[in-house]
Order: C-alpha cells, then sequence, then structure tokens
C-alpha cells in the first residue's frame, strides 16, 4: 500500500495532543464547557421527527449548499440542533444495512463530493456511509459539513455519518475548519456549533453485522464490537484510549501493535485484524484515514480495506478516489475516479495563456 | 441652504437636524465616512436611491458636489462603484440638459492609477457622451478629453483613448474632426508603452466608426490614420505592434466598403510581412484572425493565393500557440480558397501534420474545427484522405481531441453519407463508447439522439441499439442516467411502437442475474419511468406498470420509494383519457400507493404520500 504518512505525520507533531496542558491558553477556555454554542442546550428526549415544514427547509438548504453556496449562521445553528436531534440517538456502532456505498475521506473538497455523487448516484437514491474527515485541508469544509450534515437530518436512514479524527476542536484549529469559519462568518461561531456537533457522531458503523466501518482503526484496548457499545462518545476525542484509537489507529506489515508515528493511535498488523475479524464474526474493517494512490487499498490479506474519497488529495498529490459499492448480496465493487473539473473552467480546451495582458 | 454641510465633513449631523426629509443624505454621509470599507461600498450601492428621494435640484445642487469631493479621497473599491454609479446618473439630475454637471467627478475617476477604476470611470463617460447635445461635446466632453490626452501620468492619457470613440463620428467638421486625430496620433507615439497600447486597441473601433460613415471621412483624416497604422506597424514594443493585425483589418473593411482597391496591394504587403513577422506574439495574432483578415482580400484570388504560403507557413511554426492559433481558421481559409484540388493539394498535408502535432492543444484545437474541412472537398477525396485523419484523431490519447471531433461530426455526415460514415467512423464511436473516462463516455451518448435522426430506425437498430442499452448497465451513475435520458430521446425520435418492440421488450427480458444488485433494479425502473410520457398510454399499461407494480415489494426501500414515484408519474399520464383509465387509477394504483404510505421506512412513506397527493390534485 502506498500510504502518504507524512501528511498525517504532521497531525502528530503540530496538534496539542494533551488537552490539560492547553486550558491555560485563551482559545481553549471556551471548550472547557462542550456545548458553548448552544446547539445542545434544548436536546430532545426523542428522535427528531421531520414536519413538512422542516423538509421544506431541509430540501431548500440542500438545493442551496449543492451550489456550493454557505447557509446564514442561524441556519446552521438550526441545522446543528437538527443534527443534535438525530445523531444523540445513533449507536457508537450504529447499524447500516446493504445496500450502501462506503466512502473515506472528503476533506473540505465539495466539487468532488458533488463528484463523488455523479459516481455513485444521488442521496437518497443511493445509501451512503461517510467515515469521517469531512473538514481541513481543502477549500470548501464548510459547504461540505454543512451538505452532508443537512443530508443526515433530511434522510438519516439514507445516509450516515461517522466522526473521523479531523471532526475535533483541536484538530480544527490547526488545519483550515476553524480559519476557514472565521473567513466566511466573521466569527467562530459557526466552528462552535459544528465542532459541538462532532460529539454527537457515532463513531463506528456495522454494516449488516459482516463489515465493521470506522475513520481509523482498532485499539488495543477493544477486543469485541461490544465493547465499543460501552463507551462514551459524547465529548472531543481524547488523546488517548480507545476511543481515540479507532479514530486515528492505522493497520501496519508489522505485526502485532506497534507505536504509531502519528502521536495518537497505534499501528496494528495482519494477526491484530484477523483475531479482530473472528472474534467479531466480520467479514472486513473498512476504514480510511490514509491517503492511497488508487483510491482504495487492501491489506492483511483483505481483511482491512482503506478506502480515501478526496481525488488530487490538498489539490495537488495526484491520487484517484474511490468509493465502496456494497450491494444487498454483500458483492462489492470499487468505484474510482478523478478530480471533478473545477467550475469555470473551460470542459473542452485548455485556457489560451494570458500573454497579452 | 445646506450647501456647507454637504461640503463640511462636520455639517452632516446638523443636516440630520435640519429636517426629517434630509435624513436620507445625511444616512450615506455616515455611511460614506464609517471606518468600514465594506459599508463605504454599499453606500455607494445605494446611490441611485438617494438620488430618487432627494430629487433631482437637490441631487445636482448637493449631491454631485459632495461626490465629486468623495472621488478625490477614498479606497479603489469605493471609486469603482461611484464610477459606475455616475454612468447612470444622467436620469436623477434632471436630464440630459445637466449631464456635464457629472463630468468633473468622472474626470477625476478616469486619472486614478487602477485600471479597474479607470476602465468604469471611461465607460460611464462614454454612457453619458450619448445623452450630450453637439453643443455640450464641443464645450465640455472634448475639451475634457484633450485636458486627459496631454495629462502629465500615463494613467489619464490611457484613459483619454477610450473616449475617441464617443466623439469621432459626431463631429461633422472637418477641422475639427482632424485636430482630434492629431492628437490621437500623439498618444499613438507616446513615450509610455501603456498608453500606446491603449491607443492601439481602441484605433480599430474608431476607423470601424469611420466605415460605418463611409462619406465623412477625408484623404487628410486618412493620411493621419495610415500614419498611425504605420507608427503601430514599427513599434518597438510587440505589446503594442500585434495590435496591428486588427487596425490593418479594420482598414481593409473601410476600402472595401468604398470599393477602394488601389491600396490593397500595400496593405496586402503589410499584411504578409506581419504574418512572417520575427515577434511570435504577433505572428499569433496574425494567425488568430487570419480568416477575418484574408477575407478582407476575397474579391481577387489572386491576393489569396498570396496569402497561402505564409499560412502554410504558420502552420508549421515554431510556437505551438501560433500552430494552435492557425489550426482553427484552416476551414475559413481553405473556404476562400475554394478550389477543391488546391485544398487537397495544400492544405491537407497541413492538416495531416497538425493532427499529429506534439503539442495536444494544439490537436485540440485543430479537431474543434476540422470537420468543416469536408464539405469544401469531393466527395471521394474527403473519404479518400480526410476521413483516414478524422479515424486516427478518434484514437488521439488526449480526450479533448476525441471529443471535439466528435463533438462536429454531423458535418460529415452530410457530406461522406450515411454509409461511408458507419463503416468507417461507426466502429471508433464505438470504441469510444467504452473509454475509460466516463466524460468521454457521456459525449457519445449526447452525440446519438442526433446520430440517430440522421442514421434512420433500420440502420439504428442493427448498428447502435445494443450499445444505447448496454450505457444503463455502466458502473457510474451518470452514465447510467445519461443512458436513460437517451432512451426516452429515442423514443421521441423514433415514437412508441418502436419503443415498445425495441426498448421495453428489451428492457423487461434483463438478464436476472444483473437484477439481483439494486443498482440495476432502479436503473430499470428509472429508464420504464422515463419513457412514460412518450409512449401510447396501452404501452404504460400493458407493458411499464405491471413492471413497477412487481416491485412494489421490494426488499430495498430505495427502489420502494422510487416505485411511488413512478406511480405518481403512471398517473399523471392515465389523466389523460380519465374515463379509460379512472377506475384502474382508484382500484389499483391508488391502494398500492396508500399501502407504501404504511411502509416501515420513513422515505418510502414520505414519497408515497407525496405522490398520493400529486394523483389527488391530477384527479381533480
Amino acid at each position: 500500500m502506498e500510504i502518504d504518512s507524512d501528511v498525517p505525520m504532521q497531525d502528530a507533531s503540530e496538534e496539542p495532543l494533551d488537552p490539560t496542558l492547553d486550558e491555560d491558553s485563551p482559545e481553549f477556555q471556551t471548550q472547557a464547557n462542550p456545548g458553548s454554542s448552544g446547539i445542545a442546550d434544548h436536546k430532545s428526549s426523542k428522535p427528531l421527527e421531520l414536519t413538512a415544514s422542516n423538509i421544506g427547509q431541509l430540501d431548500q438548504w440542500i438545493e442551496h449548499l449543492g451550489k456550493c453556496q454557505i447557509l446564514s449562521e442561524e441556519d446552521v445553528s438550526r441545522l446543528c440542533k437538527m443534527a443534535v436531534d438525530v445523531l444523540q440517538f445513533e449507536e457508537n456502532v450504529q447499524p447500516v444495512h446493504v445496500p450502501v456505498t462506503i466512502c473515506g475521506d472528503v476533506h473540505g473538497q465539495f466539487h468532488d463530493l458533488i463528484e463523488l455523487f455523479k459516481i455513485g448516484g444521488p442521496c437518497p437514491d443511493t445509501n451512503y456511509l461517510f467515515m469521517g474527515d469531512y473538514v481541513d485541508r481543502g477549500y470548501y469544509s464548510v459547504e461540505t459539513v454543512s451538505y452532508l450534515v443537512a443530508m443526515k437530518v433530511r434522510y438519516p436512514k439514507r445516509i450516515t455519518i461517522l466522526r473521523g479524527n479531523h471532526e475535533s476542536r483541536q484538530i480544527t484549529q490547526v488545519y483550515g475548519f476553524y480559519d476557514e469559519c472565521l473567513r466566511k462568518y466573521g466569527s467562530a461561531n459557526v466552528w462552535k456549533m459544528f465542532t459541538d456537533l462532532f460529539d454527537y457522531f457515532p463513531i463506528t458503523a456495522l454494516v449488516d453485522n459482516k463489515v465493521f466501518c470506522l475513520h481509523g482503526g482498532l485499539s488495543p484496548m477493544i477486543e469485541t464490537i461490544d465493547q465499543v457499545r460501552e463507551l462514551n462518545r459524547i465529548q472531543e476525542v481524547p488523546h488517548e484510549g480507545p476511543m481515540c484509537d479507532l479514530l486515528w489507529s492505522d493497520p501496519d506489515d508489522r505485526g502485532g501493535w506497534g507505536i504509531s508515528p502519528r502521536g495518537a493511535g497505534f499501528t496494528f498488523g495482519q494477526d491484530i485484524s484477523e483475531q479482530f475479524n473472528h472474534t467479531n464474526d466480520l467479514s472486513l474493517i473498512a476504514r480510511a484515514h490514509q491517503l492511497v494512490m488508487e483510491g482504495y487499498a487492501w491489506s492483511h490479506q483483505q481483511s482491512v480495506v482503506t478506502i480515501f474519497s478526496a481525488p488530487n488529495y490538498c489539490y495537488r498529490c495526484g491520487n484517484q478516489a474511490a468509493i465502496m459499492e456494497v450491494d444487498e448480496n454483500h458483492n462489492r465493487q470499487f468505484l474510482q475516479y478523478d478530480p471533478s473539473m473545477r467550475p469555470g473552467e473551460p470542459t473542452v480546451s485548455r485556457k489560451t495563456p494570458d500573454y497579452f495582458l | 441652504m445646506t450647501e456647507n454641510h454637504t461640503q463640511s465633513k462636520e455639517g452632516e449631523h446638523e443636516v440630520g437636524k435640519n429636517g426629517e426629509d434630509l435624513y436620507p443624505l445625511a444616512l450615506l454621509m455616515d455611511e460614506l465616512k464609517h471606518d468600514d470599507i465594506a459599508n463605504r461600498v454599499e453606500a455607494m450601492k445605494k446611490l441611485d436611491t438617494i438620488a430618487l428621494a432627494l430629487g433631482p435640484q437637490r441631487t445636482r445642487d448637493e449631491l454631485v458636489p459632495f461626490l465629486t469631493e468623495v472621488a478625490q479621497d477614498d479606497e479603489d473599491e469605493v471609486f469603482a462603484v461611484l464610477a459606475e454609479q455616475l454612468g447612470k446618473f444622467v436620469p436623477y439630475i434632471g436630464g440630459s440638459k445637466f449631464a456635464t454637471l457629472l463630468l468633473p467627478a468622472l474626470e477625476i475617476l478616469a486619472s486614478t492609477e487602477e485600471t479597474l477604476v479607470r476602465d468604469k470611470a471611461v465607460e460611464s463617460l462614454n454612457n453619458i457622451a450619448q445623452e450630450l447635445s453637439e453643443d455640450q461635446l464641443f464645450h465640455d466632453f472634448i475639451p475634457l478629453i484633450e485636458h486627459l490626452a496631454t495629462a502629465e501620468w500615463f494613467s489619464s492619457k490611457v484613459s483619454s483613448c477610450g473616449l475617441f470613440k464617443s466623439v469621432l463620428a459626431r463631429v461633422k467638421d472637418d477641422k475639427f474632426r482632424k485636430e482630434l486625430l492629431a492628437l490621437y496620433l500623439q498618444l499613438i507615439q507616446d513615450d509610455t508603452p501603456m498608453v500606446r497600447r491603449a491607443a492601439g486597441k481602441n484605433l480599430p473601433t474608431l476607423i470601424d466608426l469611420l466605415t460605418q460613415n463611409p462619406d465623412l471621412s477625408t484623404a487628410e483624416d486618412w493620411d493621419y490614420i495610415s500614419n498611425m497604422f504605420q507608427k503601430v506597424i514599427g513599434d518597438s514594443q510587440d505589446s503594442v505592434k500585434f495590435l496591428a493585425v486588427d487596425i490593418l483589418i479594420s482598414i481593409l473593411k473601410f476600402f472595401n466598403k468604398k470599393k477602394d482597391i488601389t491600396h490593397s496591394k500595400d496593405l496586402l504587403h503589410s499584411a504578409v510581412q506581419m504574418i512572417g513577422d520575427e515577434a511570435w506574439r504577433v505572428r499569433y495574432m496574425a494567425a488568430d484572425r487570419f480568416d477575418e483578415l484574408a477575407s478582407q482580400f476575397a474579391f481577387d484570388s489572386h491576393y489569396i493565393e498570396e496569402l497561402t504560403s505564409p499560412f502554410l507557413a504558420l502552420c508549421e511554426d515554431n510556437e505551438s500557440d501560433v500552430r494552435k492559433a492557425v489550426a482553427k481558421q484552416l476551414p475559413g481559409f481553405s473556404k476562400l480558397l475554394g478550389n477543391p484540388e488546391i485544398i487537397l493539394k495544400k492544405i491537407l498535408p497541413a492538416v495531416q501534420n497538425l493532427s499529429m502535432d506534439e503539442s495536444e492543444a494544439v490537436r485540440a484545437s485543430l479537431a474543434s474545427e476540422v470537420t468543416n474541412l469536408a464539405p469544401l472537398l469531393q466527395k471521394q477525396d474527403a473519404i479518400d484522405h480526410l476521413i483516414p485523419i478524422l479515424l486516427n484523431m478518434l484514437k488521439d490519447e488526449y480526450p479533448d481531441v476525441r471529443l471535439n471531433i466528435i463533438a462536429k461530426l454531423k458535418v460529415v455526415n452530410d457530406v461522406v453519407g450515411i454509409t461511408l460514415l458507419s463503416e468507417n467512423l461507426l466502429p471508433a464511436i464505438t470504441e469510444l463508447a467504452k473509454d475509460v473516462n466516463w466524460r468521454v463516455r457521456m459525449a457519445i451518448i449526447d452525440y446519438i439522439p442526433l446520430l440517430a435522426e440522421q442514421l434512420g430506425v433500420e440502420f439504428f437498430d442493427q448498428q447502435l441499439g445494443d450499445l444505447c442499452l448496454s450505457w444503463l448497465w455502466d458502473t457510474v451513475y451518470s452514465i447510467r442516467n445519461a443512458a436513460v435520458v437517451n432512451l426516452r430521446k429515442l423514443t421521441e425520435i423514433f415514437g412508441s411502437d418502436w419503443s415498445r418492440d425495441e426498448i421495453i421488450a428489451r428492457l423487461l427480458k434483463s438478464d436476472s442475474q444483473l437484477l439481483e444488485n439494486f443498482v440495476y433494479r432502479i436503473t430499470l425502473l428509472n429508464a420504464l419511468t422515463e419513457l412514460v410520457p412518450v409512449v401510447s398510454l396501452e404501452v404504460v399499461n400493458d407493458k411499464i406498470l405491471p413492471f413497477i407494480n412487481h416491485l412494489a415489494e421490494d426488499a430495498v426501500p430505495n427502489i420502494r420509494f422510487n416505485v411511488a414515484k413512478s406511480y405518481a408519474v403512471v398517473i399523471e399520464s392515465f389523466c389523460k383519457d380519465k374515463p379509460k383509465y379512472l377506475e384502474l387509477i382508484n382500484t389499483s394504483i391508488i391502494p398500492a400507493l396508500e399501502k407504501l404510505c404504511n411502509d416501515e421506512d420513513v422515505d418510502v412513506r414520505y414519497f408515497a404520500s407525496q405522490s398520493l397527493e400529486e394523483a389527488k390534485a391530477c384527479l381533480n
């Protein structure tokens, strides 16, 4: 597998891993109280049931966001409040049925997300499972995460959105989402709302009891899927422990557990994957988190698959992207795709150089 | 009474106290002095509202002087909006007789350093000039031009170049016009290249104005213009020199309109000189405008012949950008040559070379126009010599080349006919229909209805029917969806009976193993639903509805809610013949929808209830 381990390694070196160290610094003080954006102040005691007016509103937002236009701050607040009442009732191991199309990192590459839907089909006709990392790096994190969350609220049974290691207050302050919110809204309010919402995202999903999906990988503290169910996930991604590992770990060619070069999570070998799949009666672990040049890559003799859905990652890596379709008979098909054509660029001939300007 | 206030920045609050009617102006001025530039820009954009509120008299007396002051002291963003607004301001100040009041502010803006502001100011000045009387032109506008043209800084002079077009044709007095041209000649030979460039760029427009008024200009005027052309063509800067191409075209147009051919030989000489210029930008410009340039010599076939070898030289130019530009001119110039023999002997070898050019941009550029050569050749020559080139280009490794050829195949059809096209091009199309790049496949699908119309039904069924159905099973959703739309378009062309026998019957016999994947069941459902509005109601009833019913109990909810959507489409069609189908709707489809309204899946329930509502609206 070709892995661009440089990029994630920066995560490790630059992120403030120990939140206790940062509590004195001003920008982290506001985080002492999760939910400070107020989106979770009036949580419902039962899952959101959509009314006709909700649906009209959501359809309008989805259409608007589909054109890569941001919602107003008030609308983001309303959207996040609705999303809390959907996501808080999902499980740590959210059950998902086939057929479903499984996708990896998107990282704010909004136009490539639209390309993904052109390849895989529109939601709700196609069911989707996204394995995290919607924000940071790309230029359109706000649009991307707003769009996916709006879809989630509108069609909760048709789309599942898991949490990635970038769906976190700390990481987004370093890798772009925080700055983008500040630039597009003039304040950090929208960033606060979304990062508060991220705490409610499910951390793993189980496709018909056979395919275990999560952003990063396994944890030495987790042997069974039931142990994942017992975690308290409604919190900022911790800097260590099982929840952190699920979002940070990577498979490795070396057997057993290893120290991750990222500074969080672990590396795990084929023996670990096979044992986990055997214990839990799984056929496959599907995860994202690492750049793979073909868009997908097998490891551990097809016990683990990595899926990466941001083509030409960071607009320069030159990689293909992929999604994995699992049909109702558990047949799998990978669809690879290239970057979308950028809006405003000519579709056929190349732009004439501006020699004469 | 408020003159003081509008002119002095401290006065703004007193204006507010003077009465409610002054409020808008006070508010605007507050906003215009806001610390945040975004507020000032927004305030400027609302200038017309303010002017309306104030009325013409006070807009003239208070607002315009105030704006003239603003034009000297703010940021470029604010200036840009102001410059644009002033161009639309004539109605607000009481009509054209007061229009010259707007000139001082615009003159200031036309002298700023920022190009964007200057351009907008020049545009607005030209707008206002349209409304000025002859008298106002002479007293105010022309002096403004002279003032700008003789200013010290290049920015003012550049702006002045864009203003001559508003006055030149309106000056009936030969002496004044000569003075204007003399002034322009100074700009053409200004010290700074920026001014020379602006003057060169605007010169064709001025010449075109004289062409539109052929009896206006005198021989003396043309001495000036000829002099200007010589200056530009001899300029030391390439970025000025290349403007001579457009100037020459305009000059040629004038003399052609006058049917004056005394200068043709000299001008042809100038043209050939530019085509072979040592500066590649000049050659690029000549290549880019070749068709238009050469067509000015169309009255004499000898001249066109003389242009042939310079043209072929451009096709072999060292610079790929020159070749790219000239590749688009091949059909245009060939048409001027007229003689199919010469095209075959001289042009086609150049086409052959360009089709194998090392630069993909050159090949793509050639591909976008080359098919237009087909009607200019003898039919047999087109088949023997052009078609092989096109076939090779259809195999180009660069998708844009292939796409450009496909997009313009129709013209080849018209010439070589269907049979030959099928023998030669269809294999290539079939090949491209399986291209790994899905956008290439998409382009082929988009082309199919066009092809179908020309091929006729029999040929189509033999050659393309299978292909059209096979796209439904593509792995990429957008291709499947395009295939669905394509089937509807084909049905619109070939009719309902054809669709029943050739499409629907075959769709219903689809491989059952394939249909185990819900992706293909949903595609089939979409395809049949798409056909509902374009086939006869009998076909809907006999063939399509049973299939939809059969999917209503599918295990996959996504299928079931698409069934609910399909029912709405079927009902809408059946409503065209209510007497016959009302009972079926009420006893079969509505109950099926009602059942889906109680489905275990929330989305199925939602779409079923939506369809039920639509059905009820149709039935009432």
